[in-house]
C-alpha cells in the first residue's frame, strides 16, 4: 500500500488576469514508515505542494489519494476528518494555542471531536509529553514554555491522534542548532519506533541528512 | 460540544479586560430596557389606576331613543320624542341582581342622577346630582378618604360636593345652600361634606346626595338613570360588559369605550417603549458582533491551526456562537439584577411622601424574563456573522499570517 500518491499535481495563482503557476506537474508516492525530506531553494514550491499533500490546499489538477483511496474533490468537512485522524502537522511557528496548558493543546486534536478530555486522551497526552521530555511542563501555560519547548509541543500535538502521516514545514527554522538536533532527533526517533511516515519540508542540507530520501523540488517542478 | 464551550470560556477569560468592558456595554443596554419597560409599564398602571379608580368601570343606561321614521303614504315622517319624558332604567332592581352575579363584579350601584344648580346669595354654579345609596358612598370613588371637610354621611339627606365647587360658592360643612334641579324643583339642603378627589371636572361638577333625596328633586319615583359597576380587575371591563350586553337589551359602556384616549396614549406610550427597547437590543447585538469580529480577527492564526489538525468549521462556529451565548447571559443577569435594583432605588428612593408624589416605576414590571431570553438570543445571533467569518477561513492563509 502506497501512503501517498500525487500524480500530475499543478498549482496556479491568478494575480489580477494573470494566471503563475506553481507547481507544474508533480508526481510523488510516500510509503508507510518512510522518512522523506522535501527541499528546494525558497519560492520553488515545496511549501504550496506540502500543503497540496496534507490537504489544505486544493491542486488546480491532478490527482491525490491517501492509502489508496482517492482525496481529490472530497469536500472540506471530509478532509477535515481525513486530516485529524490520519494526520499530523508540524509547523516552523510552533502556532500553539497561547490561552490552554500544554496538555491541553496536545489534547486538542483529540478533545475537540470527542467533546472534551478524557481521561484516556488526558493520558496519552501527558505520555506524549513525557516522549518529548516535557513531563515536567504538562500544566504550564503555552505561553510560558520556551521556543524549544513549544515546538516539543507541537510534535506531541502532531502525534495525538496516532497519524499515519506527520508534515513537517520548515520545523527547525526558528530554532537554534541545539534545539534543531533535539527537535531532529525526536523526529527521527518517532518514525523508527512508531513507523510514523514524516515529510519535512526544509531548505536546510543538514536536515536532509537525517531523512531517508529527499525529494528536490526545483521551479515547480520534481527535480 | 461541551468542548466547544471550554474552549470558548477560555478565549473569554483570557482577556478579562475586554470580556469585562464588552458584559459592562451589555448590560448597560439591559439596564434601559429593564428601566424603560418598568417605567412604561408603572406609568400605564399609574394611569390606569388613577382613571379607573375614580369612575365606574362599566355603566349600564337605558338604550337611546331614536326617532322612528313613519312611511306611509310614500311621505316621509317621523315620530318625534319626548324630551320632557326621562330616561331611565324601571326594572332597576333585576339589573342589579343580574350584574351582582357577574364574576369579577364587586360592587353594583343604582344611581338617579342629573343635572341642577346650586344658588348661594347671587352665586349660581351648576353641578351634576349624583343620587345614590349611602352605603354605597364609597363603591365607585373612595369618597370617604377625600373628605376634608364634614363627613361623607348621605343618610342625614345632605349634599356631599367637591371643594372647588365649595370654594366658588363659600361653602363649608354645615351650610345650607339652595339646589335647583333640571326639574324646576328646589330645596333647601346642607353640606354634609367637602371632598377633593384631585380630578377637577369631579371636585368642581359632583354632588353627591341621598337617592331617596334625590328621586323627588329629578321628578323619578321609581326607576334608576344607570347603574354602575366596579371590578376586582378593571382591565376585564370590556369582557364583563360584552357579558352583560348578551344578558339585558340596555346600554352596557366599559370604562376603556368611555377614555379612548386614555387607551390611545398608553399603546402610543407602549409603541415608544417597544423602539427604546429595540435600540437597546440592536446596540447590546452591534456590541456583541464587533467585539468577536474583532476576536476573530486576532485569534486567526490559532483558528488556522485548528483547521490544519482537522478541526471542523462547526467547531470553530461554535465556539464564538457560544462566546455570545456567556456574553449575553452572564451581562444580562447582571443587568437585570442591576436594573432591578436602580427601578427599586428610583420608586421608593426618589419618592416624596409629603407630596405623594413617586418616579411611577413598577420595578416587578421590568419585562425580567423577556431581556434575558431577547439578549441570550441576540447575542447568540449576533455571533453568527463573527463565527462564519472565522469558520471559513483559509487554514494555509491564517497560519502563514
Amino acid at each position: 500500500m502506497t501512503l501517498l500518491k500525487a500524480q500530475g499535481i499543478t498549482k496556479s495563482f491568478r494575480t489580477g488576469e494573470l494566471d503563475t503557476p506553481v507547481l507544474k506537474g508533480v508526481d510523488l508516492a510516500l510509503e508507510p514508515g518512510e522518512m522523506v525530506a522535501l527541499s528546494g531553494p525558497s519560492g520553488s514550491g515545496k511549501s504550496t505542494l506540502l500543503n497540496i499533500l496534507g490537504l489544505l490546499m486544493q491542486p488546480s489538477d491532478g490527482s491525490l489519494s491517501f492509502m489508496d483511496e482517492t482525496v481529490s474533490g472530497l469536500s472540506d468537512k471530509q478532509l477535515s476528518a481525513i486530516r485529524n485522524k490520519h494526520y499530523g502537522f508540524v509547523f516552523q511557528f510552533h502556532h500553539l494555542l497561547p490561552d490552554f496548558s500544554a496538555m491541553e493543546n496536545v489534547a486538542f486534536p483529540a478533545a475537540a471531536p470527542a467533546g472534551g478530555i478524557s481521561a484516556d486522551i488526558r493520558n496519552r497526552a501527558t505520555m506524549l509529553l513525557d516522549r518529548v521530555d516535557l513531563s515536567d511542563r504538562i500544566d504550564f501555560a503555552a505561553m510560558r514554555l520556551s521556543g524549544g519547548q513549544k515546538q516539543r509541543v507541537a510534535i506531541a500535538r502532531a502525534l495525538m491522534n496516532k497519524p499515519e502521516l506527520v508534515l513537517a514545514d520548515e520545523p527547525t527554522g526558528s530554532l537554534d542548532r541545539e534545539n534543531s538536533g533535539r527537535v531532529m532527533a525526536l523526529l527521527r526517533e518517532i518514525n523508527q519506533v512508531d513507523k510514523t511516515t514524516f515529510l519535512i519540508s526544509t531548505h536546510d542540507p543538514d536536515i536532509a541528512k537525517h531523512c531517508d530520501r529527499q525529494i528536490n523540488v526545483v521551479d515547480g517542478q520534481i527535480g | 460540544m461541551l468542548f466547544a464551550l471550554r474552549v470558548a470560556f477560555r478565549y473569554l477569560t483570557a482577556n478579562r479586560v475586554q470580556t469585562g468592558l464588552l458584559i459592562g456595554g451589555v448590560a448597560l443596554s439591559v439596564i434601559v430596557f429593564v428601566f424603560m419597560t418598568a417605567l412604561i409599564r408603572g406609568l400605564a398602571i399609574f394611569l390606569t389606576a388613577q382613571t379607573t379608580g375614580q369612575i365606574a368601570h362599566v355603566e349600564i343606561e337605558p338604550l337611546p331613543r331614536i326617532a322612528e321614521v313613519i312611511s306611509a303614504d310614500n311621505r316621509f315622517a317621523a315620530q318625534p320624542i319626548s324630551t320632557f319624558q326621562r330616561q331611565q332604567i324601571r326594572n332597576w332592581q333585576m339589573i342589579v341582581s343580574q350584574a351582582e352575579r357577574v364574576d369579577h363584579v364587586v360592587a353594583v350601584v343604582p344611581e338617579v342622577t342629573g343635572n341642577g344648580f346650586l344658588l348661594r346669595g347671587t352665586a349660581v354654579a351648576p353641578v351634576a346630582l349624583q343620587g345614590i345609596d349611602p352605603s354605597q358612598i364609597d363603591a365607585i370613588i373612595p369618597l370617604t378618604k377625600s373628605i376634608i371637610d364634614g363627613s361623607s354621611d348621605l343618610s342625614t339627606g345632605g349634599l356631599v360636593i367637591g371643594a372647588e365647587l365649595a370654594e366658588d360658592l363659600g361653602l363649608r360643612a354645615g351650610i345650607p345652600v339652595l339646589l335647583r334641579s333640571d326639574r324646576g324643583i328646589e330645596r333647601l339642603i346642607p353640606v354634609t361634606g367637602i371632598f377633593r378627589v384631585g380630578l377637577s371636572n369631579v371636585d368642581r361638577r359632583i354632588a353627591y346626595l341621598s337617592i331617596a333625596v334625590a328621586r323627588p328633586l329629578l321628578s323619578l319615583p321609581n326607576g334608576v338613570t344607570s347603574v354602575s359597576i366596579k371590578l376586582d380587575d378593571p382591565s376585564l371591563a370590556l369582557s364583563v360588559s360584552k357579558q352583560l350586553k348578551r344578558q339585558m337589551p340596555l346600554k352596557i359602556t366599559a370604562w376603556q369605550e368611555k377614555n379612548r384616549n386614555l387607551q390611545t396614549a398608553l399603546v402610543s406610550q407602549g409603541r415608544t417603549g417597544n423602539f427604546i427597547q429595540a435600540f437597546a437590543m440592536i446596540a447590546i447585538m452591534i456590541s456583541i458582533a464587533s467585539a468577536l469580529l474583532l476576536t476573530s480577527v486576532r485569534r486567526r492564526g490559532e483558528i488556522g491551526i485548528m483547521r490544519s489538525f482537522g478541526i471542523s468549521r462547526g467547531f470553530v462556529a461554535c465556539v464564538f456562537v457560544f462566546q455570545g451565548i456567556i456574553i449575553g447571559l452572564v451581562a444580562s443577569l447582571i443587568g437585570a439584577g442591576l436594573g432591578y435594583w436602580l427601578c427599586l432605588f428610583l420608586s421608593d428612593g426618589l419618592s416624596d411622601p409629603a407630596s405623594g408624589t413617586s418616579l411611577p416605576i413598577a420595578p416587578d414590571e421590568g419585562g425580567y424574563l423577556l431581556v434575558i431570553i431577547l439578549t441570550v438570543v441576540g447575542s447568540a445571533l449576533s455571533a453568527i456573522l463573527p463565527a462564519r467569518a472565522a469558520a471559513r477561513l483559509d487554514p494555509v492563509e491564517a497560519i502563514q499570517q
